[in-house]
C-alpha cells in the first residue's frame, strides 16, 4: 500500500467542494495507513489551485495543463489521467462523484485493468482490501461491496464526508501533456447552459426544491422567490423538469443530482425513493404537502401539511426579515 | 443503420425489501427491464422510424431472463440475443462488460446503446468498459440523440455536471442513455403477438470463449459482501394549522431548534 490519487474536479476557478470532502477524508486515510496522499489537476490553468490544495495537505500534485480540459472531453480527460495512474502508479484513485468522473471511470478501468467502485456513501482500506458502501435499489438499502486488486477507483458521493483542513507544502509536478484532437471520432460541438446554472445544486448549503405540487408559472415564481430570499439553489423533482418548468440540470435523484445541504426544502414533491436517493442527506428537511400521507414526510425534520400557494408567500416574507435584519 | 442495444434485467425495486444477516429479500421476485435499458431501446426506435434500420437486444442473464428479451421485442426490437448465465451472482459490471464485448467483437453494428446506469446498481460503468474494450468513442448520460444520414454522425445530447453538452460522434460508437431521454411505449397487443415469433439467438458463455468461473473469480475485480440498511433519519415534526402559524412556528424551529438560518 503505498499511494492514494484523489482527482481535483473544478468549476468556475474553484475546486468543488465534493473533491475537497474527498481530500479531507484521503488525507485521513493515508495518514492511517501510511500512504502518501497525491492529487491531479487537469486545467487550463492547474497552478492556481495549488494553494487552496495545499489547505488539504497533498504531498505532490500532478498538474496537467491543457486549453482542451476548459471542457470536458471524455478521450482528453482519460488519456491524461492515464498518464498520472503510470506515473504515479497509486492503489486507490479517488474521485468526487460528478457527472464527468461517472463518464470516465468505467473506461478507466477498463484501461487499467482496474476495479471500480462507484458513487460510494464511505470506504475504507483494511489489509489490502478496500472496503466501500454503496447504495442499490433506489437507495433503498447499502451494498458492501470489496476489492483487493491492484488499482481501484473510487468515486465519492457528495456530503459524504466533512471537510478537514491540513495544511501542507506539496511538490508539484507539471506533466507533458500532448493532445491531438483531430483523429478523434467525438468532438465537443457546444455547451448549452441554463439559467439554473449559476449555483451549483450539488454543492449548495440551501436547496429549494419543486415538484409537481408546483403546477405552473406561479408556483414556480413562488418557489423561486423563497430560493432567492435564502440565497439556496433551485432543485426539482423529475416530475417538473420533464414539464419543463425547470431545466433538466436541476433534477435530484436517483437519475439526477445527489445534494447534501444544511436545509433542503421539498415543495410540493411526494417523496417517491428515487427522488430521495438524492437528497436523504441533507441535514435539515422541510417538506410542505398538502397530503398528510404523503411519503415524503417520513424524511422530514419539519414537515408542513398544507397548501404551498397558500404557505409559500408569508414564508418568503418571514424569512426575509430575518435576512434583511 | 443497425442499432445494438444492452439491455439488463433486473428486480422491481419498488418491491419492499428486507436485510437478514447481511442478506436481501424482496417481497416479490418479479423481474423487470431495466428503465434506462427501456429508455435505450425506444430511442434506437426512434430513430430507425425515422432513418431505417434495425434493433438488437443483447442481454446477458438467466433462463428467466428471456421474458425481458421478449419485452423489448414487442417494443419493437427486430431480434435479440441472449447470452445466457445462470448464476449472475458473482459477476460485476466489469464481467458483463467483458462478455458483451465478446459478443460484439463478432457482430455486426453500427451503434451500441447502454443504459447511463442500472436501476438496480446504479454502477453506470458497463457502457464506458464496453467502449473502451472496443475502442469505440462515446458518450455517457444522454438526454438527446440526433443522427445525421448524410455523414454518418451522432448528436448527442448529454446531461453534464452544469449545462448539457453536444457531442458528434462518428459510428461506430457507443451511447449511454438517461431515462430523461424519452417515455418508453409500452408494447401493443399486436407488438406482443410479433414478439412471439421474432428470432431470439441464444449463446452460452463458451461460445465466446469465456469460461464463467473466471468471470466471476477475475474478470469481477469486486466482490459483494452483503447489505445492511441505510441509516435511518430521527423522527421529524409534523406540523399542521393554518399558513400564518405553520410559518412562524416553521421559521422558530429553523432559527432556535434547527440553528440553520
Ligand atoms: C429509474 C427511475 C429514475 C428516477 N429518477 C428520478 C430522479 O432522479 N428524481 C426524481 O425526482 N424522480 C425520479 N424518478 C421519478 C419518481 O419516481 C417520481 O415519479 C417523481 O419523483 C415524482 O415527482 P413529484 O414528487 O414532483 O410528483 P408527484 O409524485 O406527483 O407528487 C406531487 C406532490 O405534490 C403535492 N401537492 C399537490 N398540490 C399541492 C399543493 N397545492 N400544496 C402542497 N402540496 C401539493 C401532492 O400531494 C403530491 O404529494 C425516477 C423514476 C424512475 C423509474
Ligand atoms: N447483464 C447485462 N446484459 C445486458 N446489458 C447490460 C447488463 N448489465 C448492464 N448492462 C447495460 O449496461 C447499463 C449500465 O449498467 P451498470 O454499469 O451495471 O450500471 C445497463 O443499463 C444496460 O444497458
Amino acid at each position: 500500500m503505498s499511494k492514494i490519487l484523489v482527482h481535483i474536479a473544478t468549476s468556475e476557478g474553484k475546486i468543488k467542494r465534493s473533491s475537497l470532502e474527498v481530500m479531507s477524508y484521503c488525507k485521513t486515510l493515508a495518514d492511517k495507513n501510511s500512504m502518501t496522499l497525491e492529487a491531479v489537476v487537469l486545467d487550463p490553468d492547474p497552478a492556481k489551485y495549488t494553494d487552496q490544495l495545499n489547505t488539504y495537505g497533498p504531498d505532490k500534485v500532478y498538474q496537467v495543463k491543457h486549453p482542451i480540459f476548459k471542457n470536458h472531453l471524455n478521450a482528453a480527460v482519460i488519456e491524461a489521467l492515464s498518464k498520472v495512474i503510470d506515473q504515479s502508479g497509486p492503489r486507490l484513485c479517488a474521485f468526487a462523484s460528478t457527472e464527468s468522473a461517472k463518464e470516465v471511470i468505467g473506461a478507466l478501468a477498463a484501461r487499467h485493468d482496474a476495479a471500480a467502485i462507484p458513487d460510494v456513501a464511505g470506504f475504507t482500506i483494511n489489509n489490502g482490501s478496500v472496503d466501500a458502501e454503496r447504495p442499490v435499489m433506489a437507495a433503498k438499502v447499502l451494498s458492501k461491496t470489496s476489492s483487493s486488486s491492484e488499482l481501484v477507483l473510487v468515486s465519492v458521493r457528495s456530503g459524504s464526508y466533512d471537510l478537514a483542513e491540513n495544511p501542507g507544502n506539496a511538490e508539484t509536478v507539471a506533466v507533458d501533456f500532448d493532445f491531438d484532437e483531430s483523429g478523434l471520432r467525438a468532438v465537443l460541438k457546444e455547451v448549452l447552459s441554463s439559467a439554473g446554472d449559476k449555483v451549483d445544486l450539488s454543492e449548495a448549503e440551501v436547496v429549494v426544491a419543486a415538484g409537481r405540487g408546483i403546477k405552473d408559472e406561479n408556483g414556480r415564481k413562488l418557489v423561486e422567490e423563497l430560493a432567492e430570499t435564502l440565497g439556496a439553489a433551485i432543485g426539482a423533482s423529475r416530475a417538473v423538469t420533464e414539464s419543463g418548468l425547470f431545466p433538466a440540470t436541476l433534477q435530484i435523484g436517483q437519475t439526477g443530482k445527489v445534494v447534501s445541504p444544511q436545509l433542503y426544502f421539498a415543495i410540493g414533491i411526494s417523496g417517491a425513493i428515487q427522488h430521495v436517493a438524492g437528497m436523504a442527506n441533507s441535514k435539515v428537511i422541510v417538506a410542505i404537502n398538502k397530503d398528510p400521507d404523503a411519503p415524503i414526510f417520513q424524511y422530514a425534520t419539519y414537515g408542513l401539511v398544507g397548501d404551498l400557494f397558500k404557505i409559500l408567500p408569508p414564508l418568503t416574507e418571514e424569512l426575509r426579515k430575518i435576512k434583511g435584519a | 443503420m443497425k442499432f445494438s442495444v444492452c439491455i439488463k434485467q433486473v428486480p422491481d425495486v419498488s418491491a419492499p425489501i428486507s436485510i437478514k444477516d447481511g442478506t436481501l429479500t424482496q417481497d416479490s421476485d418479479r423481474m423487470v427491464l431495466d428503465a434506462y435499458s427501456a429508455s435505450a431501446v425506444e430511442e434506437a426506435l426512434v430513430l430507425i422510424d425515422k432513418h431505417g434500420g434495425e434493433v438488437q437486444v443483447v442481454l446477458v442473464g438467466p433462463e428467466k431472463a428471456k421474458e425481458t428479451i421478449r419485452k423489448a421485442l414487442a417494443m419493437g426490437a427486430a431480434s435479440g440475443v441472449h447470452i445466457v448465465v445462470d448464476d449472475v451472482s458473482g459477476l460485476d459490471s466489469g464481467a458483463y462488460a467483458e462478455i458483451l464485448a465478446a459478443w460484439h467483437k463478432k457482430s455486426d453494428y453500427d451503434i451500441i446503446l447502454t443504459g447511463k446506469q442500472s436501476q438496480d446498481t446504479d454502477a453506470g460503468l458497463t457502457g464506458g468498459m464496453l467502449a473502451w474494450k472496443l475502442e469505440l468513442p462515446y458518450a455517457a448520460n444522454a438526454v438527446g440523440l440526433t443522427y445525421d444520414n448524410e455523414g454518418g454522425k451522432l448528436t448527442v445530447t448529454r446531461q453534464g455536471d452544469s449545462g448539457q453538452e453536444m457531442i458528434e460522434l462518428t459510428s461506430p460508437c457507443l451511447v449511454t442513455c438517461s431515462n430523461d431521454m424519452n417515455e418508453p411505449r409500452i408494447p401493443s397487443l399486436k407488438g406482443i403477438m410479433q414478439s412471439k415469433r421474432k428470432k431470439v439467438e441464444t449463446l452460452q458463455l463458451g461460445d465466446l470463449g469465456l469460461d464463467p468461473d473466471t468471470l466471476s473469480s477475475k474478470t469481477s475485480k469486486t466482490k459483494g459482501q452483503g447489505y445492511k440498511e441505510v441509516p435511518g433519519r430521527e423522527p421529524g415534526k409534523k406540523l399542521e394549522g393554518d399558513p400564518e402559524e405553520l410559518v412562524t412556528e416553521l421559521v422558530g424551529l429553523l432559527e432556535n431548534e434547527a440553528k440553520v438560518l
